[in-house]
Protein backbone atom coordinates (compact mmCIF):
# COMPACT_ATOMS: atom_id res chain seq x y z
CA UNK A 1 0.00 0.00 0.00
CA UNK A 2 1.58 3.38 -0.94
CA UNK A 3 2.25 5.87 1.93
CA UNK A 4 0.59 8.95 2.08
CA UNK A 5 2.18 12.04 1.51
CA UNK A 6 1.93 13.94 5.00
CA UNK A 7 3.04 11.05 7.68
CA UNK A 8 -0.34 9.85 9.07
CA UNK A 9 -2.40 11.76 6.83
CA UNK A 10 -5.18 9.57 5.47
CA UNK A 11 -5.51 8.28 1.97
CA UNK A 12 -8.91 8.55 1.64
CA UNK A 13 -11.87 11.21 3.30
CA UNK A 14 -12.85 10.83 6.42
CA UNK A 15 -16.10 8.30 6.32
CA UNK A 16 -14.30 6.16 3.45
CA UNK A 17 -11.74 4.58 5.27
CA UNK A 18 -13.23 1.01 3.89
CA UNK A 19 -12.25 1.35 0.78
CA UNK A 20 -8.25 2.24 2.07
CA UNK A 21 -7.45 -1.52 0.80
CA UNK A 22 -8.60 -0.71 -3.19
CA UNK A 23 -5.97 2.51 -3.32
CA UNK A 24 -2.82 0.36 -4.43
CA UNK A 25 -4.50 -1.12 -7.28
CA UNK A 26 -7.39 0.80 -8.40
CA UNK A 27 -5.91 4.73 -7.92
CA UNK A 28 -4.70 5.17 -11.68
CA UNK A 29 -3.06 7.68 -13.70
CA UNK A 30 -5.59 8.03 -16.32
CA UNK A 31 -8.21 6.74 -18.70
CA UNK A 32 -5.64 4.65 -20.92
CA UNK A 33 -4.47 3.13 -17.29
CA UNK A 34 -7.96 2.37 -15.76
CA UNK A 35 -8.93 0.60 -19.88
CA UNK A 36 -5.65 -1.17 -19.29
CA UNK A 37 -6.45 -2.47 -15.89
CA UNK A 38 -9.49 -4.06 -16.92
CA UNK A 39 -8.01 -5.86 -20.15
CA UNK A 40 -5.23 -7.22 -17.38
CA UNK A 41 -7.59 -8.08 -15.01
CA UNK A 42 -9.43 -11.82 -14.00
CA UNK A 43 -13.49 -10.96 -13.86
CA UNK A 44 -13.42 -12.04 -9.99
CA UNK A 45 -11.32 -9.38 -9.23
CA UNK A 46 -12.73 -6.70 -11.42
CA UNK A 47 -16.81 -8.01 -9.41
CA UNK A 48 -15.01 -7.81 -6.00
CA UNK A 49 -13.72 -4.35 -6.94
CA UNK A 50 -17.29 -3.60 -8.06
CA UNK A 51 -18.79 -4.62 -5.19
CA UNK A 52 -16.76 -3.34 -2.62
CA UNK A 53 -17.34 0.21 -4.35
CA UNK A 54 -20.58 0.42 -5.43
CA UNK A 55 -21.61 0.01 -1.55
CA UNK A 56 -19.88 3.26 -0.79
CA UNK A 57 -20.47 5.13 -4.59
CA UNK A 58 -23.42 6.75 -3.57
CA UNK A 59 -21.62 8.63 -0.78
CA UNK A 60 -18.80 8.98 -2.39
CA UNK A 61 -20.39 10.69 -5.25
CA UNK A 62 -22.73 13.16 -2.73
CA UNK A 63 -19.75 14.23 -1.10
CA UNK A 64 -17.68 14.57 -4.34
CA UNK A 65 -20.65 16.92 -5.97
CA UNK A 66 -19.59 19.59 -3.44
CA UNK A 67 -16.09 19.77 -4.62
CA UNK A 68 -14.65 21.55 -7.92
CA UNK A 69 -12.00 19.09 -10.12
CA UNK A 70 -8.74 21.24 -9.52
CA UNK A 71 -9.13 22.01 -6.19
CA UNK A 72 -9.43 18.67 -4.40
CA UNK A 73 -6.92 17.89 -1.62
CA UNK A 74 -4.32 14.23 -2.72
CA UNK A 75 -6.84 12.01 -0.15
CA UNK A 76 -10.12 13.65 -2.37
CA UNK A 77 -8.27 13.07 -5.73
CA UNK A 78 -7.71 9.58 -4.54
CA UNK A 79 -11.38 8.76 -4.08
CA UNK A 80 -12.48 10.64 -7.47
CA UNK A 81 -9.75 8.23 -9.05
CA UNK A 82 -11.35 5.41 -7.53
CA UNK A 83 -14.52 6.39 -8.70
CA UNK A 84 -13.39 6.64 -12.11
CA UNK A 85 -11.90 2.98 -12.40
CA UNK A 86 -15.68 2.20 -11.23
CA UNK A 87 -16.77 4.23 -14.15
CA UNK A 88 -14.61 1.84 -16.86
CA UNK A 89 -15.18 -1.56 -14.74
CA UNK A 90 -19.19 -0.83 -14.60
CA UNK A 91 -19.73 -2.18 -18.34
CA UNK A 92 -17.31 -4.36 -17.28
CA UNK A 93 -19.31 -5.97 -14.78
CA UNK A 94 -22.71 -5.01 -16.19
CA UNK A 95 -22.47 -5.32 -19.88
CA UNK A 96 -20.21 -8.16 -20.13
CA UNK A 97 -19.65 -9.95 -17.05
CA UNK A 98 -15.96 -9.82 -17.75
CA UNK A 99 -12.97 -7.12 -18.66
CA UNK A 100 -12.75 -8.40 -22.31
CA UNK A 101 -14.97 -8.19 -25.01
CA UNK A 102 -17.16 -10.95 -25.79
CA UNK A 103 -16.44 -11.17 -29.77
CA UNK A 104 -15.29 -7.87 -29.66
CA UNK A 105 -12.36 -6.09 -31.77
CA UNK A 106 -9.19 -5.54 -29.77
CA UNK A 107 -9.75 -3.21 -27.61
CA UNK A 108 -5.83 -1.61 -27.57
CA UNK A 109 -6.36 -0.97 -31.28
CA UNK A 110 -8.38 1.89 -30.50
CA UNK A 111 -5.78 4.69 -29.35
CA UNK A 112 -7.03 7.47 -27.13
CA UNK A 113 -4.93 10.08 -28.69
CA UNK A 114 -6.97 12.90 -26.16
CA UNK A 115 -8.13 12.43 -22.80
CA UNK A 116 -10.14 14.19 -20.21
CA UNK A 117 -7.96 15.32 -17.53
CA UNK A 118 -8.88 13.37 -14.66
CA UNK A 119 -9.09 16.19 -12.01
CA UNK A 120 -8.32 19.38 -13.73
CA UNK A 121 -10.78 22.26 -14.09
CA UNK A 122 -13.53 22.38 -16.97
CA UNK A 123 -14.88 25.19 -19.27
CA UNK A 124 -17.95 26.90 -18.40
CA UNK A 125 -21.36 25.68 -19.96
CA UNK A 126 -21.43 28.04 -23.26
CA UNK B 1 -43.88 -3.43 -23.16
CA UNK B 2 -45.25 0.17 -23.06
CA UNK B 3 -48.25 0.86 -25.83
CA UNK B 4 -47.27 5.06 -25.50
CA UNK B 5 -44.06 4.00 -26.38
CA UNK B 6 -44.32 1.77 -28.88
CA UNK B 7 -43.30 2.65 -32.50
CA UNK B 8 -44.80 3.24 -35.52
CA UNK B 9 -41.69 3.04 -37.90
CA UNK B 10 -42.29 4.73 -41.49
CA UNK B 11 -41.50 3.26 -44.83
CA UNK B 12 -38.62 5.35 -46.07
CA UNK B 13 -38.62 3.39 -50.04
CA UNK B 14 -42.04 4.79 -51.37
CA UNK B 15 -40.26 8.46 -50.53
CA UNK B 16 -37.58 7.97 -52.17
CA UNK B 17 -37.95 5.68 -55.60
CA UNK B 18 -34.83 7.11 -57.64
CA UNK B 19 -32.91 4.63 -54.99
CA UNK B 20 -34.16 1.55 -56.05
CA UNK B 21 -34.81 -1.59 -53.87
CA UNK B 22 -32.85 -4.07 -55.37
CA UNK B 23 -29.90 -5.61 -54.17
CA UNK B 24 -26.32 -3.14 -54.33
CA UNK B 25 -23.33 -4.26 -55.63
CA UNK B 26 -20.30 -4.44 -53.25
CA UNK B 27 -18.34 -3.20 -56.04
CA UNK B 28 -17.79 0.58 -54.39
CA UNK B 29 -16.34 -1.42 -51.40
CA UNK B 30 -13.48 -3.29 -52.62
CA UNK B 31 -12.52 -2.36 -56.21
CA UNK B 32 -9.22 -0.62 -55.90
CA UNK B 33 -9.53 1.36 -59.24
CA UNK B 34 -12.82 2.93 -57.77
CA UNK B 35 -11.36 4.07 -55.19
CA UNK B 36 -8.24 5.82 -56.78
CA UNK B 37 -11.14 7.49 -58.67
CA UNK B 38 -13.16 8.46 -55.67
CA UNK B 39 -10.02 10.47 -53.92
CA UNK B 40 -10.11 12.33 -57.27
CA UNK B 41 -13.90 13.30 -57.61
CA UNK B 42 -14.43 13.41 -54.10
CA UNK B 43 -11.50 14.01 -51.45
CA UNK B 44 -9.83 16.15 -53.20
CA UNK B 45 -12.33 18.56 -53.91
CA UNK B 46 -15.30 18.42 -50.81
CA UNK B 47 -14.48 20.09 -47.35
CA UNK B 48 -13.05 17.98 -44.66
CA UNK B 49 -13.29 19.08 -41.01
CA UNK B 50 -10.52 19.13 -39.36
CA UNK B 51 -10.78 20.99 -36.14
CA UNK B 52 -12.79 23.98 -34.19
CA UNK B 53 -12.46 26.97 -33.36
CA UNK B 54 -11.70 26.75 -29.64
CA UNK B 55 -8.51 24.76 -30.28
CA UNK B 56 -7.53 28.50 -31.81
CA UNK B 57 -9.19 30.37 -30.14
CA UNK B 58 -7.07 33.37 -29.74
CA UNK B 59 -4.23 35.33 -32.35
CA UNK B 60 -1.24 33.38 -32.46
CA UNK B 61 -3.26 30.28 -31.80
CA UNK B 62 -2.35 27.09 -33.80
CA UNK B 63 -2.66 23.67 -34.11
CA UNK B 64 -1.89 20.95 -36.68
CA UNK B 65 -4.14 18.06 -38.01
CA UNK B 66 -2.90 14.91 -40.18
CA UNK B 67 -4.88 14.05 -42.91
CA UNK B 68 -4.17 10.25 -43.12
CA UNK B 69 -5.69 9.69 -46.59
CA UNK B 70 -2.92 12.12 -47.87
CA UNK B 71 -0.08 11.54 -46.11
CA UNK B 72 0.59 15.18 -44.90
CA UNK B 73 -0.72 17.59 -42.16
CA UNK B 74 -2.35 21.33 -42.12
CA UNK B 75 -1.77 23.85 -40.13
CA UNK B 76 -4.71 26.18 -38.77
CA UNK B 77 -3.76 29.43 -37.56
CA UNK B 78 -5.23 32.41 -35.60
CA UNK B 79 -3.14 35.71 -36.71
CA UNK B 80 -3.02 39.30 -36.07
CA UNK B 81 -6.23 39.80 -37.89
CA UNK B 82 -8.29 37.42 -36.19
CA UNK B 83 -8.59 35.50 -39.24
CA UNK B 84 -8.05 31.68 -39.14
CA UNK B 85 -6.18 30.25 -42.17
CA UNK B 86 -4.88 26.93 -42.94
CA UNK B 87 -1.43 26.02 -44.78
CA UNK B 88 0.03 22.35 -45.76
CA UNK B 89 2.87 22.13 -43.03
CA UNK B 90 5.68 22.22 -45.75
CA UNK B 91 8.70 24.47 -45.55
CA UNK B 92 9.10 26.30 -49.46
CA UNK B 93 12.53 25.88 -49.18
CA UNK B 94 13.64 22.16 -49.23
CA UNK B 95 9.87 20.83 -47.76
CA UNK B 96 10.12 20.08 -44.27
CA UNK B 97 7.40 20.37 -41.84
CA UNK B 98 7.75 24.12 -40.46
CA UNK B 99 6.45 23.04 -37.28
CA UNK B 100 6.61 20.01 -35.47
CA UNK B 101 3.95 20.70 -32.14
CA UNK B 102 0.44 19.93 -32.45
CA UNK B 103 -0.97 22.70 -30.66
CA UNK B 104 0.06 26.12 -29.39
CA UNK B 105 0.94 29.38 -29.20
CA UNK B 106 3.65 31.27 -31.23
CA UNK B 107 4.50 34.26 -33.20
CA UNK B 108 5.17 32.48 -36.51
CA UNK B 109 6.67 29.24 -37.62
CA UNK B 110 10.35 28.91 -37.84
CA UNK B 111 11.38 25.57 -40.01
CA UNK B 112 13.31 23.29 -37.84
CA UNK B 113 15.68 22.61 -41.06
CA UNK B 114 17.33 25.94 -41.76
CA UNK B 115 15.52 28.11 -39.68
CA UNK B 116 13.14 30.17 -42.16
CA UNK B 117 10.45 31.77 -41.04
CA UNK B 118 6.68 32.61 -41.33
CA UNK B 119 4.07 34.58 -40.04
CA UNK B 120 0.89 33.57 -38.69
CA UNK B 121 -0.27 34.87 -41.89
CA UNK B 122 2.03 32.06 -44.11
CA UNK B 123 3.96 34.60 -45.38
CA UNK B 124 7.75 34.12 -45.40
CA UNK B 125 9.18 36.94 -43.16
CA UNK B 126 12.84 35.26 -42.48
CA UNK B 127 15.74 33.24 -44.79
CA UNK B 128 19.31 32.90 -43.08
CA UNK B 129 22.06 34.61 -44.73
CA UNK B 130 19.56 35.49 -47.71
CA UNK B 131 22.13 36.58 -49.79
CA UNK B 132 23.48 33.36 -50.40
CA UNK B 133 19.98 32.57 -52.89
CA UNK B 134 19.75 33.94 -56.61
CA UNK B 135 16.81 35.89 -57.16
CA UNK B 136 15.12 34.87 -53.57
CA UNK B 137 11.34 36.73 -54.09
CA UNK B 138 10.08 36.21 -50.06
CA UNK B 139 6.48 37.49 -51.94
CA UNK B 140 6.19 33.86 -53.89
CA UNK B 141 7.46 31.97 -51.30
CA UNK B 142 5.12 32.13 -48.73
CA UNK B 143 3.39 28.84 -47.03
CA UNK B 144 0.51 27.36 -49.07
CA UNK B 145 -2.40 27.80 -48.18
CA UNK B 146 -5.37 26.02 -47.95
CA UNK B 147 -9.44 27.55 -48.88
CA UNK B 148 -10.99 27.66 -45.09
CA UNK B 149 -14.42 28.29 -43.78
CA UNK B 150 -16.51 27.41 -40.25
CA UNK B 151 -19.75 26.20 -40.09
CA UNK B 152 -21.19 26.43 -36.14
CA UNK B 153 -17.43 26.11 -34.95
CA UNK B 154 -16.03 23.90 -37.04
CA UNK B 155 -12.98 24.14 -38.94
CA UNK B 156 -12.88 22.52 -42.81
CA UNK B 157 -10.48 23.37 -45.80
CA UNK B 158 -10.70 21.74 -48.95
CA UNK B 159 -7.67 20.59 -51.00
CA UNK B 160 -8.79 21.95 -54.28
CA UNK B 161 -7.82 25.90 -55.40
CA UNK B 162 -11.10 26.90 -56.16
CA UNK B 163 -13.75 24.85 -54.60
CA UNK B 164 -16.61 24.01 -56.65
CA UNK B 165 -18.64 25.04 -53.98
CA UNK B 166 -18.92 27.23 -50.90
CA UNK B 167 -19.26 25.39 -47.64
CA UNK B 168 -21.95 26.83 -47.18
CA UNK B 169 -23.36 25.35 -50.29
CA UNK B 170 -21.58 22.29 -49.42
CA UNK B 171 -23.70 21.76 -46.00
CA UNK B 172 -27.02 22.73 -47.83
CA UNK B 173 -29.85 22.69 -46.25
CA UNK B 174 -28.75 19.34 -43.77
CA UNK B 175 -26.43 22.41 -42.19
CA UNK B 176 -28.81 24.92 -42.20
CA UNK B 177 -31.48 22.62 -40.22
CA UNK B 178 -28.54 21.79 -37.58
CA UNK B 179 -27.61 25.85 -36.80
CA UNK B 180 -28.63 26.83 -33.13
CA UNK B 181 -27.54 23.14 -31.92
CA UNK B 182 -25.00 23.94 -28.62
CA UNK B 183 -22.17 22.70 -30.15
CA UNK B 184 -19.50 25.09 -28.07
CA UNK B 185 -20.87 23.25 -24.60
CA UNK B 186 -19.26 20.33 -25.68
CA UNK B 187 -16.13 21.63 -23.54
CA UNK B 188 -14.61 18.44 -22.07
CA UNK B 189 -13.17 16.21 -25.41
CA UNK B 190 -11.87 13.27 -25.90
CA UNK B 191 -10.71 11.15 -29.01
CA UNK B 192 -10.12 7.70 -29.91
CA UNK B 193 -8.16 6.76 -33.09
CA UNK B 194 -7.59 3.53 -34.93
CA UNK B 195 -6.88 1.54 -38.39
CA UNK B 196 -9.27 -0.83 -39.36
CA UNK B 197 -8.94 -2.93 -42.22
CA UNK B 198 -12.16 -1.83 -44.11
CA UNK B 199 -13.63 0.72 -46.65
CA UNK B 200 -14.37 4.13 -45.56
CA UNK B 201 -18.08 3.56 -46.24
CA UNK B 202 -18.43 0.92 -44.74
CA UNK B 203 -17.24 1.91 -41.35
CA UNK B 204 -19.98 5.01 -42.20
CA UNK B 205 -22.67 2.64 -43.36
CA UNK B 206 -21.90 0.88 -39.51
CA UNK B 207 -23.14 3.91 -38.13
CA UNK B 208 -26.35 4.83 -40.33
CA UNK B 209 -28.21 1.74 -39.63
CA UNK B 210 -30.44 0.35 -36.13
CA UNK B 211 -31.56 -2.63 -37.13
CA UNK B 212 -27.76 -4.15 -35.63
CA UNK B 213 -28.91 -3.00 -32.46
CA UNK B 214 -30.77 -5.68 -31.05
CA UNK B 215 -28.14 -8.41 -32.08
CA UNK B 216 -24.68 -7.33 -32.60
CA UNK B 217 -25.11 -4.85 -29.56
CA UNK B 218 -26.86 -7.35 -27.29
CA UNK B 219 -24.84 -7.05 -24.26
CA UNK B 220 -24.81 -2.94 -24.46
CA UNK B 221 -27.11 -0.75 -26.02
CA UNK B 222 -29.77 -3.06 -27.27
CA UNK B 223 -32.07 -2.29 -24.26
CA UNK B 224 -31.77 1.30 -24.29
CA UNK B 225 -31.84 1.95 -28.07
CA UNK B 226 -33.67 -0.86 -28.89
CA UNK B 227 -36.57 -3.05 -26.27
CA UNK B 228 -39.30 -4.43 -26.20
CA UNK B 229 -41.49 -1.50 -27.98
CA UNK B 230 -39.11 -1.22 -30.71
CA UNK B 231 -37.55 -5.12 -30.79
CA UNK B 232 -35.96 -5.05 -34.17
CA UNK B 233 -33.96 -1.36 -33.67
CA UNK B 234 -36.49 0.35 -36.06
CA UNK B 235 -35.84 3.97 -36.89
CA UNK B 236 -37.85 6.81 -35.95
CA UNK B 237 -37.17 8.60 -39.18
CA UNK B 238 -34.54 8.63 -41.88
CA UNK B 239 -34.02 11.73 -43.79
CA UNK B 240 -31.90 12.30 -46.95
CA UNK B 241 -31.09 15.81 -47.76
CA UNK B 242 -28.64 16.30 -51.02
CA UNK B 243 -25.75 13.85 -50.40
CA UNK B 244 -26.05 13.79 -46.65
CA UNK B 245 -28.76 11.71 -44.65
CA UNK B 246 -30.13 11.94 -41.34
CA UNK B 247 -31.21 9.18 -38.37
CA UNK B 248 -33.46 9.49 -35.86
CA UNK B 249 -32.91 7.13 -32.98
CA UNK B 250 -35.50 5.72 -30.72
CA UNK B 251 -35.37 5.80 -27.10
CA UNK B 252 -36.87 3.64 -24.76
CA UNK B 253 -37.81 5.80 -21.57
CA UNK B 254 -38.64 2.41 -19.87
CA UNK B 255 -35.31 1.17 -19.10
CA UNK B 256 -34.39 0.68 -15.82
CA UNK B 257 -30.06 1.25 -15.64
CA UNK B 258 -27.80 -0.80 -14.04
CA UNK B 259 -26.14 0.17 -10.72
CA UNK B 260 -23.21 2.07 -11.89
CA UNK B 261 -24.51 2.93 -14.96
CA UNK B 262 -27.32 4.64 -12.72
CA UNK B 263 -25.17 6.54 -10.86
CA UNK B 264 -23.35 7.63 -13.99
CA UNK B 265 -26.32 9.03 -15.43
CA UNK B 266 -27.33 10.88 -11.94
CA UNK B 267 -23.91 12.35 -11.95
CA UNK B 268 -23.45 13.49 -15.54
CA UNK B 269 -23.82 17.02 -16.80
CA UNK B 270 -25.60 15.98 -19.41
CA UNK B 271 -27.29 12.39 -20.68
CA UNK B 272 -25.07 10.18 -22.04
CA UNK B 273 -25.80 9.28 -25.67
CA UNK B 274 -25.85 5.38 -24.63
CA UNK B 275 -28.50 6.18 -22.54
CA UNK B 276 -31.98 6.61 -24.56
CA UNK B 277 -32.54 9.84 -22.01
CA UNK B 278 -33.29 13.15 -23.35
CA UNK B 279 -32.68 15.92 -21.10
CA UNK B 280 -36.35 18.43 -22.32
CA UNK B 281 -34.52 21.72 -21.31
CA UNK B 282 -32.45 21.64 -24.46
CA UNK B 283 -34.05 23.39 -27.27
CA UNK B 284 -33.06 21.04 -30.49
CA UNK B 285 -32.63 22.75 -33.64
CA UNK B 286 -35.33 22.30 -36.56
CA UNK B 287 -33.11 19.43 -37.83
CA UNK B 288 -32.21 17.60 -34.52
CA UNK B 289 -35.37 14.87 -34.32
CA UNK B 290 -36.86 16.29 -37.15
CA UNK B 291 -40.53 14.89 -36.49
CA UNK B 292 -40.34 15.22 -32.62
CA UNK B 293 -40.75 12.25 -31.58
CA UNK B 294 -41.36 11.74 -28.25
CA UNK B 295 -39.19 8.34 -27.45
CA UNK B 296 -36.17 10.24 -29.40
CA UNK B 297 -32.54 9.77 -27.84
CA UNK B 298 -30.25 10.50 -30.56
CA UNK B 299 -29.86 11.63 -34.39
CA UNK B 300 -26.95 10.52 -36.81
CA UNK B 301 -25.92 12.88 -39.41
CA UNK B 302 -23.34 11.84 -42.07
CA UNK B 303 -22.22 15.24 -43.86
CA UNK B 304 -20.87 14.28 -47.27
CA UNK B 305 -18.09 12.63 -47.61
CA UNK B 306 -16.47 11.49 -44.10
CA UNK B 307 -17.85 13.35 -41.38
CA UNK B 308 -20.42 11.61 -39.46
CA UNK B 309 -22.23 14.17 -36.03
CA UNK B 310 -24.02 11.97 -33.48
CA UNK B 311 -25.97 14.45 -31.44
CA UNK B 312 -28.58 13.61 -28.09
CA UNK B 313 -29.82 16.50 -25.99
CA UNK B 314 -26.83 16.49 -23.78
CA UNK B 315 -23.56 15.35 -25.68
CA UNK B 316 -22.52 14.96 -28.93
CA UNK B 317 -19.52 13.44 -30.59
CA UNK B 318 -17.93 12.58 -33.92
CA UNK B 319 -16.66 10.28 -36.19
CA UNK B 320 -14.51 11.23 -39.32
CA UNK B 321 -13.37 8.48 -42.09
CA UNK B 322 -9.59 8.71 -43.63
CA UNK B 323 -9.26 6.21 -46.13
CA UNK B 324 -5.93 4.62 -47.20
CA UNK B 325 -7.04 2.23 -49.30
CA UNK B 326 -10.17 0.55 -50.40
CA UNK B 327 -9.73 -1.83 -47.84
CA UNK B 328 -8.03 0.08 -45.03
CA UNK B 329 -9.24 3.39 -43.14
CA UNK B 330 -8.26 5.36 -40.23
CA UNK B 331 -11.18 6.29 -38.15
CA UNK B 332 -11.13 8.99 -35.54
CA UNK B 333 -14.09 9.41 -32.68
CA UNK B 334 -14.23 12.89 -30.59
CA UNK B 335 -16.47 12.97 -28.22
CA UNK B 336 -17.80 16.43 -26.90
CA UNK B 337 -19.30 16.51 -23.22
CA UNK B 338 -20.78 19.25 -21.15
CA UNK B 339 -18.05 20.42 -18.35
CA UNK B 340 -18.51 19.29 -15.36
CA UNK B 341 -19.69 21.39 -12.75
CA UNK B 342 -18.59 19.65 -9.89
CA UNK B 343 -15.99 16.76 -9.28
CA UNK B 344 -19.30 14.05 -9.24
CA UNK B 345 -20.12 14.90 -13.05
CA UNK B 346 -16.20 13.83 -13.69
CA UNK B 347 -17.55 9.96 -13.12
CA UNK B 348 -20.47 10.66 -15.44
CA UNK B 349 -18.26 11.89 -18.13
CA UNK B 350 -16.07 8.92 -17.90
CA UNK B 351 -18.48 6.21 -17.79
CA UNK B 352 -20.21 8.17 -20.99
CA UNK B 353 -16.55 8.17 -22.56
CA UNK B 354 -15.96 4.12 -21.59
CA UNK B 355 -19.73 3.05 -22.62
CA UNK B 356 -19.69 4.75 -26.07
CA UNK B 357 -15.99 3.04 -26.89
CA UNK B 358 -17.41 -0.22 -25.80
CA UNK B 359 -20.18 -0.14 -28.17
CA UNK B 360 -18.29 1.31 -31.03
CA UNK B 361 -15.48 -1.61 -30.15
CA UNK B 362 -18.64 -4.09 -30.96
CA UNK B 363 -19.28 -2.76 -34.39
CA UNK B 364 -15.42 -2.97 -35.52
CA UNK B 365 -14.72 -6.96 -35.82
CA UNK B 366 -17.76 -7.17 -38.76
CA UNK B 367 -16.11 -4.53 -40.77
CA UNK B 368 -13.09 -6.52 -41.25
CA UNK B 369 -14.80 -9.76 -41.99
CA UNK B 370 -17.01 -7.62 -44.09
CA UNK B 371 -14.34 -6.80 -45.78
CA UNK B 372 -12.52 -10.36 -46.33
CA UNK B 373 -16.00 -11.69 -47.37
CA UNK B 374 -15.89 -8.69 -50.28
CA UNK B 375 -12.14 -8.26 -51.32
CA UNK B 376 -12.29 -12.52 -51.74
CA UNK B 377 -15.29 -12.06 -54.01
CA UNK B 378 -17.39 -14.24 -51.82
CA UNK B 379 -20.63 -11.72 -51.48
CA UNK B 380 -20.79 -9.31 -54.03
CA UNK B 381 -23.84 -7.79 -53.53
CA UNK B 382 -26.11 -6.74 -50.57
CA UNK B 383 -29.49 -6.69 -49.78
CA UNK B 384 -31.13 -3.68 -48.30
CA UNK B 385 -33.94 -3.55 -45.35
CA UNK B 386 -35.91 -0.46 -45.50
CA UNK B 387 -34.35 0.58 -42.34
CA UNK B 388 -30.99 0.45 -44.27
CA UNK B 389 -31.89 3.09 -46.92
CA UNK B 390 -28.98 5.17 -45.93
CA UNK B 391 -26.28 2.75 -47.15
CA UNK B 392 -28.06 2.34 -50.26
CA UNK B 393 -28.19 6.23 -50.36
CA UNK B 394 -24.49 6.51 -49.80
CA UNK B 395 -23.87 3.93 -52.29
CA UNK B 396 -25.88 6.02 -55.22
CA UNK B 397 -24.27 9.06 -54.17
CA UNK B 398 -20.67 8.37 -54.34
CA UNK B 399 -21.47 6.86 -57.21
CA UNK B 400 -23.12 9.98 -59.02
CA UNK B 401 -20.43 12.33 -57.58
CA UNK B 402 -17.44 9.86 -59.22
CA UNK B 403 -19.50 9.97 -62.20
CA UNK B 404 -20.65 13.73 -62.77
CA UNK B 405 -16.63 14.60 -61.82
CA UNK B 406 -15.44 12.68 -64.59
CA UNK B 407 -18.06 13.28 -67.05
CA UNK B 408 -17.00 16.75 -66.93
CA UNK B 409 -14.26 15.88 -68.29
CA UNK B 410 -11.50 15.85 -65.22
CA UNK B 411 -9.47 12.64 -65.43
CA UNK B 412 -10.31 9.15 -63.70
CA UNK B 413 -8.61 7.27 -61.34
CA UNK B 414 -5.44 9.68 -60.01
CA UNK B 415 -4.32 8.70 -56.89
CA UNK B 416 -4.45 11.22 -54.31
CA UNK B 417 -0.80 11.12 -53.45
Amino acid sequence: MPKSARGDAPLLPKGFKRLTPLVADWVLADSRARLEKRLTTPPAEIRAFYDQMLSLAPKALAYLAQRQLGELDAAEERLLKLLLSLAEMGPAVEWYGTGEYPDGFDARRFRLIEQMPDNAPQGVSA
Amino acid sequence: MNAKQKITAPTFAARHPELGTGPVSTDVYCDPAFYDRELAAIFKRTWLCVGRVEQAPKPGDFFQKALPTFGYSVIVARARDKQLRAFYNVCQHRGNHVELRQRGHCVGFTCPFHGWTYGLDGKLVGVPDASGFFDLDKGKLGLRQLALDVWEGFIFVNMDEKPSQTLEEAMGEQGRDLVGYPFASGQAVFEYEGTINCNWKSMIDSFCETYHVPVLHRHSVKDTLAGPDNPYGRLIDCRLKGPHRTQSVWGNMAYTPNPVQGLAWQNAPGPAVTSGVVDASVTLPKGLNETRAKHWSLDVTVFFPNWIIVMGSGMYFTHQMWPLAANKVVWQMRGFLRPASNAAQRFGQENSMVELRDAVLEDCNTLERIQTAQDEGLITEMVYHDHEIALRHQYHVVKQWVEDFEKSGNKKGKGAR
